[in-house]
């Protein structure tokens, strides 16, 4: 489906587990990785290889709030707004967000380029308030901080 | 107390393999396969008095014997790297910076599971963190540490990293199994228990990150010597605090078991952020555990003193709450998470998380009716010992834990019609 | 065998029993919505929590083994408690929809309310908005708001058709039955969800606001769709005052459900015998004897002229007869008995059969007696073999024992045939091709119009009830025999039911022998077994 390269890599992926169905999670996050987004064509392509129906594959899919159901923007900046975040300003830093791209939380720019995301606790309640953009979690922010980074994002 | 757990952490290049050996890494997984049978490591652990880490403090050395002595199946050792509970990030530091002592710590303990293969579910926000583990399970591959034939013994052991993909319920110990078997994060009916049909129906011990951080310790320096950090024997060895909230240096810190809550926030945290806004409140647990008023801080961040006054030690989450919070916004906030989290198999969870919250926005917002009060404790009571896991009381505890201690304020912000602690600009 | 008193009574039960397995074995309910016997435990509604003395929480019942000397109480103040909150959770995010429900009557949600909820709601929230009247299959809808979570549908797809349709999307009290975008719930078990289902959930398309099951009258019987014979309860519309158009009758079959027989169909029936009761409006019905040209004549004029162009046939052995293999036992007896005695009759049973065997319920077999036939008309005389003859001017009178249930399954006569012989009898209830065809025309009772036995693949006897009167002057196939039977001058076998005639199968048909109606029962039983047993 999305060429040997990707089959040889979910192959390596099964061989892990003694049931391919095990293989569930991290084959999902490499059709995520090589197409951006899960659709119901890939659902269908990992239920067939893993040997279970695709309503399961979709309903493993609607459970984690990592897999993307839908194209997002460019810059993916998921914001924790959990009881120590929101104690050091998760919530102005959400404000200031919304104001600077024009959105509301849940939607994306019209460019496509930002969406934001309100998440549950991240792990980083030591450097609150803090985000998670793509992959990377940036800490300790402030306004200004914010401001600069994503002035600089290319 | 000298730095055990994050003697590494400050050090250049702490998680390569190189820094870690020259620094006495993996010499207790050697003496363990050189001296020791599996059944000595589990006792061992045992008389340290090791409890776990993750939040429910059940002796480790208990669960590990829970396993089936006669092996007809393979063996599982699953690691909890799901850390989600909010307040919560020792785990994480322990990955990020200092990933072999928590292969190390794995290895040991699956050898003492007769473990032929060991998982370690990662949560997926932990992009970082995972790709420390990665680096580090290679390099101990590479060095013989796992897979075939671990240091020349006939013991095999796999040692694998699974990606989680956003679900603080998996971080349970049963639903994490049901997760790592290509599943929604369901929990499980109990009985059967994991040790007896685990994971792909196969005996199975899961654990935290900073438990089995602790093994390599107790094998190395011995049983005792970890017995007789902190207060009691019931409540030892090295803890990793997590500091969060409103003081001025939040982060983790290492002390023995039984830190006083007060010294923590004083002399670790450099006290209150705002020298005028004074200690209102604090969670000595994580979101999970039931709050404490500013009064009953004076005491020991142990799992026994914790219990004593009706909290928990949990996860070791500590969140601080100054003068200014207003508490039925912090609430709001931690009811929105569990109904966010909750995975919906079970109706009391399902369906009350979700009540708990609507209820709580609407005495925020001024909207709320005396009776709401009471109506939140009797939905919390019903949720409460009627669910299938855990996540039913931790959404159960933080509102009868809030309402009970606070609700003039409840009561006030009903009655107005507003919030009405004043938030300094 | 582990002891165990629950509610203050004592009970022996065997090792691996489930507290609510004990409880149910009694008689007893514990109120329940996700256990299903046919399915595996889920453990997630949480209806069934009871009290076990020593336990610090309450457990659920639906999982729980019974351990030896385990004290239970299902009934005290904090298992109430518990019930009522229970039940309180689930009502509050459910559609206020029993008016427009067809569950309602049959629905646990409703049940339990009554008995086991403080009849209040304390919810003063927005209800959560999902999708209804959802299409996902040939034959069920899906309303996500009315679903409880209690996935017995999913089990069911995963455990006993192993074709997993249905799954939960999304999570917490966002959870909700769904299917895979562009898939459809269309195995051939697919109606079975519905019977499952607690409450209105899932509902039959050919089912949706036809009735409220408070005017249906439920009868005992078992499937002739197939040679699985499955066992069913056919509803029918009774008491209800409808105006329907001329011609047609209020007391019509509603629908059928299964019927739980482990020795047969376990807890499931297919969807194409679950709608098979449609197949008897595929023709208008045959009200009255008729002659060629829908003349009406009076029944004992048409008997007299079938006796007598029977018996003539016989006499120079050219009468023969094609029955339908689901037909009853009684009336193929009833017919073997007047061949027999006549002598000079050839007689052979048609064949229906399509697709394959399962490895659930469906046979390829779809001839519901074909084991019945097979025992009492002999070993597989061959409908084909009659239709030959009769092509090649063999035969006079040929008598075409027409199927009850399904009107496309009575062969068409070809013209060729019908130029070769002289008198075509038809005795069935529909005024089908064939039956225009016939040159004497006898109406006689449809499936679920009259009582007798069928025998299913396995040997099993089992009884298939009339569940309404014959439609005009049709009558049981055995009484039809019996009349022309007397217009032959032959002796009436004295048969005033078809339990009589069962009586004269039990002593003439091997093996049927120690067969009687009490024995069959409900669950039906197995001939040779009974010989054997020597009743």
């Amino acid at each position: 489906m999305l060429g040997t390269e990707f089959e040889k890599a979910v192959d390596e992926i099964v061989a892990r587990y003694p049931e391919p169905k095990a293989a569930m999670l991290p084959v999902l996050w490499e059709v995520q990785r090589a197409k951006g987004w899960i659709d119901g064509a890939s659902e269908d392509w990992v239920a067939q290889r893993l040997g279970v129906s695709s309503s399961h594959v979709h309903g493993v899919v609607t459970f984690y709030t990592m897999y993307k159901r839908n194209p997002s923007g460019k810059y993916h900046i998921q914001v924790c707004t959990t009881l120590s975040c929101m104690l050091r300003g998760c919530d102005e830093l959400v404000g200031h967000l919304e104001k600077r791209f024009k959105i509301k939380i849940g939607e994306t720019t019209p460019d496509g380029k930002f969406s934001l995301m309100r998440v549950e606790c991240l792990g980083s309640c030591g450097t609150a308030p803090m985000f998670q953009l793509n992959d990377d979690y940036h800490e300790n922010l402030t306004l200004d901080k914010v401001d600069k980074l994503l002035d600089n994002l290319p | 107390m000298e730095k055990i757990l994050t003697r590494n952490i400050h050090r250049e290049s702490s998680q390569s393999i190189e820094v870690y050996e020259s620094n006495g890494g993996y010499q207790a997984l050697r003496k363990a396969l050189g001296s020791l049978s599996p059944d000595q490591v589990t006792e061992q652990v045992k008389k340290s008095g090791l409890r776990g880490r993750g939040g429910a403090g059940f002796p480790t050395g208990l669960k590990w014997s829970f396993m089936p002595k006669e092996k007809s199946k393979p063996h599982y050792l699953l690691v909890n790297a799901d850390e989600s509970e909010p307040g919560t990030f020792k785990d994480r530091l322990l990955m990020e910076e200092d990933p072999h002592l928590v292969i190390e710590g794995s290895m040991l303990s699956a050898y003492a599971m007769h473990a032929d293969a060991c998982y370690i579910y990662i949560r997926g926000e932990f992009v970082h963190g995972t790709r420390q583990m990665q680096k580090a399970i290679a390099e101990a591959y590479q060095k013989g540490y796992a897979g075939k034939n671990i240091l020349g013994s006939s013991w095999n052991c796999e040692l694998v990293l699974h990606v989680g993909a956003g679900a603080y319920i998996c971080g349970e110990e049963t639903a994490l199994m049901s997760s790592l078997e290509g599943n929604r994060g369901w929990p499980r009916v109990k009985p059967p228990f994991p040790a007896q049909f685990g994971v792909w129906g196969c005996p199975t011990t899961i654990n935290n990150v900073e438990t089995l951080a602790c093994v390599p310790f107790i094998i190395e320096r011995g049983a005792e010597w970890f017995a007789a950090i902190g207060n009691d024997e019931k409540n030892s060895g090295p803890k990793l605090y997590c500091l969060s909230g409103h003081v001025k240096r939040p982060g983790v810190y290492e002390a023995a078991m039984g830190l006083p809550l007060l010294d923590l926030i004083n002399e670790f945290g450099g006290g209150m952020l705002h020298d005028d806004r004074p200690l209102k409140a604090c969670i000595p647990g994580g979101s999970s555990v039931p709050v404490l008023t500013a009064a009953e801080c004076d005491v020991n961040l142990d799992f026994d003193s914790l219990a004593k006054v009706g909290s928990a030690l949990g996860s070791a989450g500590i969140m601080v709450m100054d003068s200014s919070t207003c508490m039925v916004k912090a609430l709001l906030r931690i009811a929105h998470f569990y109904a966010h989290e909750s995975c919906g198999q079970c109706t009391p969870c399902r369906q009350g998380c979700g009540w708990l919250e609507d209820i709580l926005d609407r005495i925020e917002h001024g909207k709320g009716r005396a009776e709401d009060i009471d109506l939140l404790k009797s939905i919390a009571d019903n949720i409460e010992g009627n669910t299938i896991c855990a996540l039913g009381e931790a959404a159960a505890w933080p509102v009868q834990s809030f309402v009970k201690r606070f609700r003039p304020e409840f009561e006030n912000h009903v009655t107005e019609g507003r919030c009405v602690v004043a938030a300094p600009a | 065998m582990p002891k165990l008193t629950i509610d203050g009574e004592e009970l022996e039960v065997p090792s691996g029993t489930t507290i609510l397995q004990a409880a149910l074995g009694r008689g007893q309910e514990i109120p329940h919505y996700c256990y299903h016997p046919g399915l595996s435990v889920a453990g997630n509604c949480r209806m069934c929590l009871v009290e076990v003395e020593k336990a610090p929480k309450l457990v659920i019942a639906c999982s729980v083994p019974v351990t030896d000397g385990m004290v239970v109480n299902t009934d005290n103040e904090r298992v109430k408690e518990a019930q009522a909150a229970v039940q309180e959770f689930l009502l509050i995010n459910h559609p206020l929809d029993c008016p427009i429900c067809d569950q309602a009557g049959e629905c646990r949600l409703q049940d339990y309310a009554f008995s086991h909820s403080t009849g209040k709601s304390r919810f003063v929230e927005e209800k959560l908005k999902l999708n209804k009247a959802v299409d996902i299959g040939h034959h069920v809808t899906l309303d996500q708001e009315r679903c409880i979570q209690c996935s017995r549908c999913i089990r069911f797809c995963d455990e006993v058709t192993k074709t997993g349709e249905l799954a939960f999307f999304e999570r917490g009290n966002q959870a909700q039955i769904g299917i895979h975008p562009g898939k459809r719930l269309n195995n051939p078990y697919s109606g079975n969800v519905v019977d499952i289902c607690p409450v209105g959930a899932l509902t039959l398309k050919e089912f949706r606001f036809e009735t409220r099951i408070w005017y249906l009258e439920n009868t005992p019987s078992v499937c002739a769709g197939c040679a699985r014979g499955c066992n069913v309860m056919v509803s029918v519309g009774n008491k209800q005052k409808e105006m329907t158009s001329p011609g047609q009758f209020d007391d019509r079959i509603k629908r059928l459900v299964p019927r739980v027989n482990h020795a047969v169909n376990g807890h499931w029936m297919c969807d194409e015998g679950r709608l098979s009761y449609q197949r008897l409006d595929a023709a208008p019905r045959l009200l009255s004897a008729q002659a060629p040209q829908g003349a009406l004549i009076e029944w004992e004029q048409a008997i007299v002229t079938g006796a007598a162009q029977i018996k003539q046939a016989a006499q120079s052995g050219r009468a023969a007869a094609i029955l339908s293999p689901r037909l009853t036992c009684e009336t193929m007896f009833a017919w073997k008995d007047l061949f027999d005695e006549l002598g000079g009759v050839r007689f052979g049973i048609e064949r229906i059969a399509s697709g394959e065997d399962d490895d659930l319920l469906l046979r390829a077999d779809k001839g519901a007696n074909s084991t019945g036939a097979s025992w009492i008309l002999g070993e597989r005389a061959d409908a084909e073999a009659i239709v030959d003859a009769a092509i090649s001017g063999k035969i006079d009178t040929l008598i075409m024992v027409a199927d009850p249930l399904d009107p496309e399954d009575t062969r068409r006569l070809p013209e060729n045939l019908l130029l070769k012989v002289k008198n075509v009898i038809y005795v069935g209830p529909f005024l089908d091709q064939t039956a225009e065809s016939a040159s004497l025309l006898i109406p006689a009772a449809a499936w679920a119009a009259e009582d007798g036995t069928m025998v299913n693949f396995e040997g099993r006897v089992q009884l298939v009830r009339r569940c309404h009167m014959p439609r005009g002057e049709g009558r049981p196939g055995w009484r039809v025999v019996e009349d022309l039977r007397e217009a032959a001058g032959l002796e009436s076998r004295g048969w005033t039911s078809s339990a009589d005639v069962l009586e004269s199968l039990a002593k003439n048909v091997t093996p049927f022998g120690g067969i009687t109606e009490e024995r069959v029962g409900l669950l039906g039983a197995t001939g040779v077994a009974a010989a054997a047993a020597g009743s």
